[in-house]
């Protein structure tokens, strides 16, 4: 028995509008700042001497954990996007180097670790532990492998990938992460790592060196996802560039102005050929008048900009407001999705010589993105 | 349109309809969510800690402090949101105040005692509107002779509405109730009538700033968000109990956590909301260890809120919390404590031993860092709290701080409940 054409175009139409209602529910961004996870994301990683590259010195300090209880094994990469002459600021005729240096650590069961971006950690069972009397006891601990120290100055992005002991990528999601970054006068932010999830399924992983994140079966990703998407659409509560903060005025201490710094990484990575990625990033910006506004950027291999020197229309004489939604997306599904961080600057005093306070926040994801973003390992020895 | 007649027509038209039904449900489980979440957008908000203290001297340790509070509206429809303070600020017995200070003062003869004291307030908020106040100071439609450095509400009908006449009207959002001040801030989305609905569209950060004239601190978190069980998943009836998580009810899972309906072949889960976290967990410097960078002793502060709340009879829930606390010697030590209703301690204080002789304090664990898992006790009574969430806050003497969100892991079968005052406001 056949229905007629009518017919079944119109159960289609029905059966399709029932499929769409359900999927406008919007599915959240699956990459997790609160959940363990089997790749680490850390956009901003600074470590600069002198303040050259970032006005004032910086270090950071990286903390993992092994959330389970057997042993993990981890291949970290740090990107260098340090302009090409470090010396002088970046910009289209200085290009950042994305320079990418891997090493390898391993943690025993539940073991937290950390170390300081600009020294390293050594393998050196003569540390000394902390006691009453001694508190600087930085290397105790069952030391997780020889890590590198970053170059002075550095400022880029660290990933590290969870792995098994072939070194080929294990989706256990045993791994958690926090940055610090530090001023030597003691202020500090501090944020979660973004993590990806790795999806535990017969079909969806082949262990080579290509890690799919999100979208379906392709060319690159014959097994499909093996992680979690990136998300569709970050989202960013925050100040207007310049605007005053309420509460150095509620408390009528002096003038104040607050600056955004926004710092995106692109999903893809390629570290076996170092071919940096590159996304172009779409702004749309709501004040507290609920008016819409827009522009755009690019971003290749990593890009930290305040929101000023992204475009004019963030800051507060153009907004009109002192708060705004931030909502970012690629241009294209063809190109890479993204994940990021924000930090805020508060600075109080005269613009000349300002006090300064810096606060880090993770930002929000909205959706996953249709396309596979793809992670290029360099081939195992 | 044809009509199928026969029998096995009906059976292929059924059999078609369940495949569809079943991919639209397949679609829609993939969006569905099973964790709160402190990266996405959701229909409950919880900001764990709020202090406010511009009194003159301050009481609090740090000097004079504020919060801000930033909600956005991710959604391009308006949301109503009701909000809770719980102001968990402790005052002498002797009625000299609040002691909020360190080393606690009540004189001359009086204990320091936690208080739990509930107020609300609703706040309407148009499509993709970001708003923001001051805990000290609330927050009103914006007038012409406002003070420009209070955040206000800006849209108004009779003033100047939204492009799309939205606007705030009917907000008020009230001053927390008292200076100082530390406690809580719950946010649930609600219609206009104050029912409670499955829209997760609030995000939310806080930011402590303190300032003096010769120093300026800030740290943010962002809130914790427990996300509304959506469409096919949750038996849904908006009163004024919201369950978080549970179990399911017959099946073949049935006793086991559920989020949503297809985790109980069989049977129905209870849940409307997400489940809150079985476990948190910390990584954190030990207390008094030094910072490698700054070369300052590093503190560390936990704020603890149940999942479970009682809004309408203003009972605080007790809630028996276990640490399990790894040094990077991957040894480990164990302590418990009980939280009501709120809890902020010095991570080196929870076991109660002195600063040096604590299981938190770095020369006990002898490592820099620590990676602290804690867990809530639950049991089926409803007069205990479950579940908790919270953030953590790191200080550096003399120097700077920071906050950041706690991590989790895995759901359990016993629910939360939020249980809202009758009648709306």
């Amino acid at each position: 028995m056949k229905g007629s054409a009518s017919g079944v175009i119109a159960r289609w139409g029905v059966a399709m509008s029932i499929v769409l209602a359900v999927t406008a529910v919007r599915a959240p961004g699956d990459v997790t700042t609160e959940r363990s996870s089997s790749i680490l994301i850390f956009p901003k990683v600074q470590f600069d001497s002198t303040g050259v590259q970032t006005g004032a010195p910086v270090d950071t300090i990286i903390q993992i954990s092994n959330t389970s209880n057997s042993m993990v094994f981890v291949h970290c990469f740090y990107v260098n996007a340090v302009p090409e002459d470090p010396s002088l600021p970046p910009g289209i005729l200085n290009p950042p180097q994305c320079q990418e240096i891997d090493f390898s650590i391993w943690l025993t069961k539940q073991q937290p670790t950390h170390w300081v971006v600009s020294s390293g950690r050594r393998l050196d069972q003569t540390d000394k532990s902390c006691t009453k009397d001694f508190r600087g006891c930085s290397g105790a601990g069952f030391d997780p492998g020889l890590i590198p120290p970053v170059s002075d100055p550095f400022a880029g992005e660290l990933k590290c990938i969870e792995v098994d002991s072939s070194g080929a990528p294990s989706k256990g999601n045993h791994l958690k992460g926090e940055v610090t970054l530090v001023t030597p006068a003691g202020d500090a932010s501090k944020y979660n790592a973004i993590g990806v999830l790795g999806i535990n399924s017969d079909q969806g992983s082949n262990n080579d060196n290509t890690l799919c994140l999100g979208g379906g079966r392709s060319s690159q990703c014959p097994s499909g996802a093996e992680y979690n998407a990136c998300p569709e659409t970050v989202i960013l509560n925050h100040f207007a560039e310049n605007a005053t903060d309420p509460v150095v005025e509620e408390l009528d201490n002096g003038q104040s102005r607050v600056a955004t710094q926004l710092t995106l990484v692109p999903c893809r990575e390629d570290f076996e050929n170092q071919i940096p990625a590159k996304v172009t990033v779409q702004f749309q910006i709501t004040n507290e008048f609920e008016e819409l506004f827009s522009t755009s950027t690019t971003v290749t291999c990593w890009s930290n900009l305040t929101l000023g020197a992204i475009a004019r229309v963030f800051d507060v004489g153009f907004l009109g407001t002192r708060f705004a939604q931030t909502r970012m997306t690629a241009a294209t599904d063809d190109e890479s999705g993204f994940v990021g961080v924000a930090e805020e600057f508060h600075r109080q005093g005269p613009a000349a010589a300002p006090l300064v306070s810096r606060a880090a926040l993770n930002l929000h994801g909205e959706g996953v993105r249709p396309n596979s973003d793809t992670i290029v390992l360099p081939e195992a020895p | 349109m044809h009509v199928r007649t026969g029998r096995l027509g009906m059976l292929k038209q059924a059999a078609w309809w369940g495949s569809v039904s079943v991919a639209a449900a397949c679609i829609a489980l993939s969006g569905a969510r099973a964790d709160v979440t402190s990266d996405q957008a959701a229909a409950i908000l919880v900001f764990p800690k709020l202090v406010v203290d511009t009194s003159v001297p301050p009481e609090t340790a740090r000097g004079p402090v504020d919060t801000l509070i930033r909600v956005s509206n991710t959604s391009d429809r308006p949301i109503t949101m009701w909000c809770f303070y719980v102001n968990a600020t402790p005052h002498c017995t002797n009625g000299t105040g609040s002691c909020l200070s360190t080393p606690v003062t009540c004189s001359p003869i009086g204990a320091c005692k936690a208080e739990w004291q509930e107020s609300d307030f609703v706040v309407s908020i148009t499509a993709r509107q970001p708003i923001a106040w001051l805990a000290s100071q609330g927050a009103v439609l914006c007038q012409e002779n406002d003070n420009p450095a209070v955040p206000c509400l800006p849209l108004s009908a009779s003033g100047r509405p939204g492009p799309k006449g939205q606007n705030n009207d009917g907000s008020r959002i009230s001053p927390v109730p008292e200076d100082p001040f530390i406690g809580e801030l719950k946010c649930i989305a609600v219609d206009q009538n104050n029912v409670p609905v499955e829209r997760n569209d609030l995000k939310g950060e806080a930011e402590i700033i303190r300032s003096t004239a010769t120093s300026i601190d800030v740290e943010g978190y962002n809130a914790v968000g427990v996300p509304a069980i959506l469409g096919l998943n949750a038996i849904w009836n908006g009163d004024n109990t919201l369950v978080l998580g549970g179990s399911c009810n017959g099946g073949a899972n049935s006793g086991l956590p559920c989020s949503n309906a297809s985790s109980c072949p069989g049977g129905t889960c209870a849940a409307e909301y997400s489940s809150c976290p079985n476990i948190l967990i910390l990584d954190h410097f030990f207390d008094g260890a030094l910072d490698p960078i700054s070369q300052r002793q590093v503190t560390t502060d936990l704020t603890l809120v149940p999942c479970s709340e009682d809004f309408a009879t203003q009972v605080p829930l007790t809630t028996t919390v276990q640490f399990l606390v790894f040094n990077e010697f991957e040894q480990r030590l164990s302590t418990s404590r009980p939280v009501t209703c709120f809890q902020e301690f010095h991570i080196s204080d929870i076991d109660k031993a002195s600063k040096d002789r604590s299981i938190f304090s770095a020369a006990v664990q002898g490592t820099l860092t620590g990676q602290t898992r804690i867990r809530g006790v639950a049991d089926q009574d409803q007069a205990h709290g479950h579940a908790l969430l919270g953030v953590a806050e790191e200080f550096r003497a003399d120097a700077g701080s920071a906050a950041v969100n706690l991590h989790f892991q895995g759901i359990r079968p016993q629910s939360d409940f939020i249980h809202l005052p009758a009648g709306g406001l």
